[in-house]
Formats: C-alpha cells, sequence, structure tokens
C-alpha cells in the first residue's frame, strides 16, 4: 500500500509525539525512585566498609544510619578540603563521580572522604573511609577502604567491579576475600613509610607479613588491579591522613 | 599510545564476539562463505567507526546530565540519557541506510549477495552494543573512534575466520543434529579460547 | 487517534464473525511451536547475542527473559493494533522506535526498582532493542496478523528463547560457579570440594553449552540443516 509522503510525514510526527511523550512521562515519574536506588547504592557500599549491613532490611534504616553516623569531606591532594566546586556550588562527597574523577589529572582530582563517627559521641571518628578507582582485568574496578581512627589498620574494604569473571576476578566482592584485609593489616611501615596493602600472588600462602593478604588464584591481573589502586589512592590520600593522624580522631569540621 | 591500545583491546581481548557475543546473529548466518563474509565485515567497520563518534557527540552534547549547558547555562538539570536507546539506534539507522546506498552504487554484486543482511547491520548487536560500551567507559571523542574501529575490526577477524573454518567443514562428517548452527557454536567456542592468549597485550 | 481507534473496533467485529475458540487448535500452535519445533535460538537462529551475555548466572537471566518477554508481547500487540496505519517505507524505523521505547521503559523501571540488577545486566538491557528475534517476530508476524494472535505469538517467542537461555545459564551457574540461584547445592549436599569449571564462567562455556543444547535439541526434533 502506498502512501502519500504528508501521511508519512504526519504518521512520523504523531509518532514522535506519543513515543516521546511516553518516555518523557515514566522518566519524570521514576526519577525520584532512581535517585534514592542511586543514593541508596552509594551509601550501601561506604557502610558495607566498616559494618555488615546485610541485616537491614529496609532502605530506610540504611539511610538512616548514614544520616546519623556518616560525615563526609572532599580534599584535594594536599589533604586541604574544598567546600565548593569551580561554579561555586556547595561541593557533595557522594555525587563526585569517581570514574570521571579517575581520568583527571592525579593533582587536581576531587578526593572524597567519608567519617565514620562514634555511635554515642559523634565528635569521635571510628573509622575514615576512602573512595578508589582503578582498572581490573576487564574494566573498572572500585573499593572503598575503611582505616581505623589511628588512620593506619586497616578495618575493612568492599570492592566493586564493572566486569570482572565470575569466579574468579569477581571474588574480591566476596566477604571471604574482604575479610583478608580485616586481620589487622597496616598500610605504613613501622619506620612510617607508606607501603599499602598487597594481594600477593597465588592463594592459600601463609606467613604473610601485615603488609600482605592472601591472593585469588586465577586472577592474577585482577589482583594486580587492585594493589595497583590501593597504592595509588591511599598515595593521594596520604596527606590527608598525615595531617588528620595528630588529632586523634577527632572529627574535623 | 592509549589510543592504539583501545584499539587493540577491542580487537583483540574485547573481541565483540568472543567477549561479548554481541552481533551474533550475522555473525553465525554470514559466514558460510569468505566473500560475504568479507562484505559484511568491511560494512560492520565502516559503519562502527562512523556511528561511536557520532553517537559520542550527541550523549556529550545533548543526552547526559547537564550536556545542554552549552546552549544555556540554564539547561544544566536536564539529563535526557533516557532517550539514549532511541537516539543511538536512530543514529544507526540512518548510517546504514547511508552504507546501503553507497555499496549498491559501488559494488551491485557486492550489494546483492549481502542481501538482507545489510539492513540487518541496524539490528547487529554489536554496533549498538559498542555505543552503549562506549558511554560506560567513558571515553574521550578519539578514544571513542578508535574504539568503534577496533571493535568493528574485531568483528571483521573473527567473521572472516569463521568462515574459512566453515568453508573447510563442509568436506567434513558432522552428526546431522549438529550439522549448522551446532557446530558452529562450538568452533566459535574453540575460537574465543585461542582468543583468550591474546590477554594483557599493548602496547 | 481516532483512526486507530475505528480500526481497533473493525478488528473486534471480524473476530467475533469468525467466531474462533478462544484456543484454537490453530492458536495453541502459535504459542507451542516456538517452544521446540520452531524455537527461535536452537532452530531460527536468532537473538543469540544476548542469549548468552546474561547466562552466567540464572537470576540476571531470569530478569532478562522476563523483560524480553515483555518487550516482545507488547512490541507485537502495537505494531499490530498500527499494522494497517503503518507506511510501509518507513515501516522498519516504526518498528524500531516502538521496541526502543519499550526498552527503555524496561530499562528506567530497572533502574527504579530493582538497581542492583540494572547494574548487573548493564548495557545488555538496551541490547534487547537490536534482539532479532523481537524485530523478526515483528515484521514476520505482527505486520500481518490480529492483536491477539500477534500476543500469543510474542508469548510463544518470548518463551522459546526463555526456556532455550535459562537452561544455558542453569548449567553454567551449576558447573561454573557451584550453585542455584546463587544456592551453593553442592556446599549444601556436602560435596564442598566440588571443581568448579571455570570455562564455564567464561564466554566460551556459553558457546559449548548452546552447541551441545541445539544438537540434543535439534535430534529430537529431527530438524536437519543444509
Amino acid at each position: 500500500m502506498q502512501r502519500s509522503n504528508i501521511y508519512i510525514l504526519v504518521f512520523s510526527a504523531v509518532m514522535t509525539v506519543l513515543i516521546g511523550g511516553a518516555m518523557s512521562l515514566t522518566s519524570v515519574l521514576l526519577k525520584p525512585a532512581q535517585d534514592k536506588q542511586v543514593e541508596l547504592d552509594t551509601k550501601k557500599k561506604i557502610l558495607g566498609a566498616v559494618m555488615d549491613i546485610s541485616t537491614f532490611d529496609k532502605p530506610e534504616e540504611i539511610l538512616n544510619l548514614y544520616k546519623a553516623r556518616v560525615k563526609s569531606v572532599v580534599v584535594d591532594i594536599e589533604g586541604e578540603i574544598i567546600a565548593t566546586d569551580d561554579k561555586g556550588n556547595p561541593l557533595i562527597a557522594e555525587k563526585v563521580n569517581a570514574q570521571k574523577n579517575h581520568k583527571i589529572d592525579r593533582e587536581e582530582r576531587l578526593y572524597p572522604i567519608y567519617m565514620i563517627l562514634n555511635e554515642l559521641d559523634p565528635n569521635v571518628v571510628e573509622a575514615y573511609v576512602f573512595p578508589m578507582f582503578g582498572l581490573g582485568l576487564w574494566d573498572w574496578i572500585s573499593g572503598y577502604v575503611a582505616l581505623e581512627s589511628d588512620l593506619n589498620t586497616v578495618k575493612g574494604v568492599a570492592f566493586d567491579h564493572k566486569g570482572e569473571t565470575p569466579g574468579l576476578g569477581a571474588r574480591i566482592t566476596e566477604e571471604k576475600v574482604r575479610n583478608r584485609y580485616k586481620e589487622n593489616k597496616k598500610i605504613f611501615s613501622d619506620a612510617g613509610n607508606l607501603e599499602s596493602i598487597t594481594m600477593v600472588k597465588g592463594e592459600g600462602i601463609t606467613g604473610l607479613s601485615m603488609h600482605e593478604v592472601d591472593g585469588l588464584s586465577g586472577a592474577t591481573i585482577t589482583a594486580k588491579g587492585v594493589n595497583k589502586m590501593l597504592k595509588e589512592y591511599l598515595g593521594c590520600y596520604q596527606s590527608f591522613i598525615l595531617n588528620t593522624r595528630g588529632l586523634n580522631g577527632i572529627a574535623i569540621n | 599510545m592509549e589510543v592504539f591500545n583501545i584499539a587493540l583491546r577491542g580487537i583483540f581481548i574485547d573481541n565483540m564476539i568472543f567477549a561479548y557475543y554481541l552481533g551474533m546473529c550475522s555473525f553465525l548466518a554470514v559466514s558460510k562463505k569468505v566473500e560475504t563474509a568479507f562484505g559484511l565485515g568491511l560494512a560492520v567497520v565502516f559503519v562502527l567507526t562512523l556511528t561511536v563518534p557520532v553517537n559520542w557527540l550527541l550523549q556529550e552534547y545533548v543526552l547526559k546530565e547537564g550536556a545542554l549547558t552549552w546552549i544555556d547555562g540554564s539547561f544544566e538539570s536536564i539529563d535526557l540519557t533516557f532517550l539514549q536507546f532511541i537516539m543511538f539506534i536512530a543514529v544507526i539507522a540512518s548510517m546504514v541506510q547511508l552504507v546501503e546506498m553507497i555499496i549498491e552504487k559501488l559494488s551491485p554484486a557486492l550489494y546483492g549477495s549481502l542481501g538482507i543482511f545489510l539492513p540487518l547491520i541496524a539490528v547487529n548487536c554489536a554496533i549498538l552494543g559498542s555505543s552503549l560500551f562506549m558511554v560506560q567507559k567513558d571515553y574521550n571523542i578519539i578514544e571513542a573512534t578508535s574504539y568503534g574501529f577496533g571493535s568493528g575490526f574485531g568483528f571483521f577477524l573473527a567473521i572472516i575466520a569463521l568462515a574459512a573454518i566453515r568453508e573447510k567443514l563442509k568436506y567434513s562428517m558432522v552428526p546431522s543434529g549438529l550439522k549448522g548452527l551446532g557446530i558452529t557454536m562450538l568452533i566459535t567456542g574453540l575460537m574465543g579460547l585461542a582468543f583468550k592468549a591474546f590477554i594483557g597485550i599493548a602496547i | 487517534m481516532s483512526a486507530e481507534a475505528t480500526v481497533v473496533e473493525k478488528e473486534l467485529k471480524v473476530e467475533k464473525k469468525s467466531a474462533e475458540p478462544f484456543l484454537s487448535k490453530r492458536r495453541k500452535n502459535i504459542v507451542t511451536d516456538p517452544l521446540s519445533d520452531d524455537n527461535p535460538i536452537t532452530i531460527q537462529v536468532l537473538g543469540i547475542c544476548s542469549a548468552l551475555a546474561v547466562t552466567v548466572k540464572l537470576e540476571p537471566t531470569l530478569v532478562m527473559s522476563i523483560a524480553v518477554v515483555f518487550v516482545i508481547v507488547f512490541a507485537n500487540l502495537i505494531i499490530s493494533l498500527m499494522r494497517n496505519l503503518i507506511p510501509g517505507r518507513i515501516r522498519i524505523i516504526v518498528q524500531l522506535a516502538v521496541v526502543a521505547t519499550l526498552v527503555t521503559l524496561v530499562s528506567e523501571f530497572l533502574k527504579a526498582y530493582s538497581y542492583d540488577m540494572y547494574k548487573v545486566l548493564g548495557a545488555y538491557v538496551g541490547l534487547i532493542i537490536t534482539n532479532c528475534i523481537v524485530m523478526g517476530r515483528l515484521e514476520a508476524f505482527a505486520m500481518a496478523n490480529k492483536p491477539y494472535d500477534s500476543i500469543l505469538d510474542g508469548l510463544g517467542s518470548g518463551f522459546g528463547y526463555a526456556w532455550i537461555i535459562l537452561t544455558v545459564a542453569f548449567f553454567r551457574e551449576l558447573l561454573g560457579s557451584g550453585s542455584i540461584f546463587d544456592f551453593k547445592i553442592f556446599e549444601a549436599i556436602g560435596w564442598a570440594t566440588f571443581p568448579t569449571n571455570g570455562l564455564m564462567v567464561d564466554s566460551i562455556g556459553a558457546f559449548v553449552v548452546l552447541g551441545i543444547l541445539i544438537w540434543i535439541q535439534r535430534s529430537k526434533s529431527g530438524y536437519v540443516e543444509h
């Protein structure tokens, strides 16, 4: 059936309006729910580095906990707090896009830091959570590394990844692997040099030093990526860590 | 260097077929003869190298949150990401149309042998997939172009290799249930295994 | 809009006149054929891309199947309702637009209500647009058939696709990760040392499992490709 050009034009116009309308409508209607999910996801990961949050069923509980216990700042490479972005809008640590941030020169990057406050005394910081970003075997990996208030001992880690091989590299998100970082590992040597934490090659290795954790068998490149990420970002946070260590866990404003 | 590495990764490691299974439909359907496979492969390289950067521009200056600020600063909060799929597919469809017209003009023989599969490039997952992955990987425009070319070339290599194997396969005794698609899947698996050797390759 | 409404009305009248049983034999066949004898993946060789990409684990595969069934049924319905209105010259782009819209809806809903799945499936939800099964059914069936039949056809093709990828995912998760729906099945039966197969979680495993599945299915149905 051959239709006139006018018909085709009118038909396309009507289709465009209908489809565009339907999509805009859903997008506008679902936007609040989506934003909440993204927010919840970030906050879960930050809290997940320091505590077990799988016991919380309701999203509200996590959001409330976060509100009560977490305080965030953004610092630069020198460890100085940056309050506003170029346009003068206040900087929100949770909104810093780690992937975009990673592409910038390390001197220019924004470094968000999350302080987990004591349950009873909100002026005391129990742990510091440092977000980081790097490359695994296939795609990006990201991490949240939590340090005790001495800013040396690792309290916990949480990793995320885009496409590491399930069962191999993807194991970095498993609790078993994450717990290896909790065995009293330290990022500074006794002499005070930044050593970072290294995942060794091979698995089931014993006699590890306080800067080493057991490796992932079959996922050497992912482990290397994790090591590189930790080393790079802990280096970037070093100024902040050294500046803050003297404060003995008093919350900075 | 980074630009070359992205293309290399696209060709060998993040191969559209072996790592992401994208473009399988045409990969399986047009790989019976090396000649047609060559034509389709070239068309895919061409379309991908064109569409990925075009979609990059679209994403950067129209779709993503705050992308419209180049028109007016007050558009900062506008987020048109929900139009991403439909805009990308529209760009791809028009590009494919363009390629179709060019091939018809330049090589009617190739046009005839590609037949129905030329318009099918529009619904070739590899094309849309590259654009979507390009967004996720946060490339700049040069990297995006390199990525588009790399993924296209990876597809090109894969389909020619498979077609060559299938031409020889005609003389093999294959169990009747495995004939055609079944044995091709198994071969593709083995080829993927071989491609695994390239992991970690970089300049 | 009114034009569309009258067409729908006409359809209904025709439906009444023909007085075909609600689930006649012909209609049952529309649903059951794609499940085995005319399976979109194993026989028609369509929609393989997404069939393999998400099948490492059962859970994302299930979500993907539901999404595909949803998209294919509604795309079939919408195109079938509009089939007399769509100008032939731009029909492909109209079909693509309808599918893209539906996929966008699925993706937006996933992002709003199941963010974890949204992250796992990532770009593959978007790739439903280019799933040849959807476009194939629209072009081959919905453009020429009544809405109700088109829904049945969509259901048939959708489920034909779903059961194949679920089977592939079942074997890949069982052998590759030793679990089913993330439940560590081998540990549960006391075989904690079960050697998981790395090839199964890799893309290669998908090719091999699907290849064998096709072999079994074709041997059973007696279909031989020349």
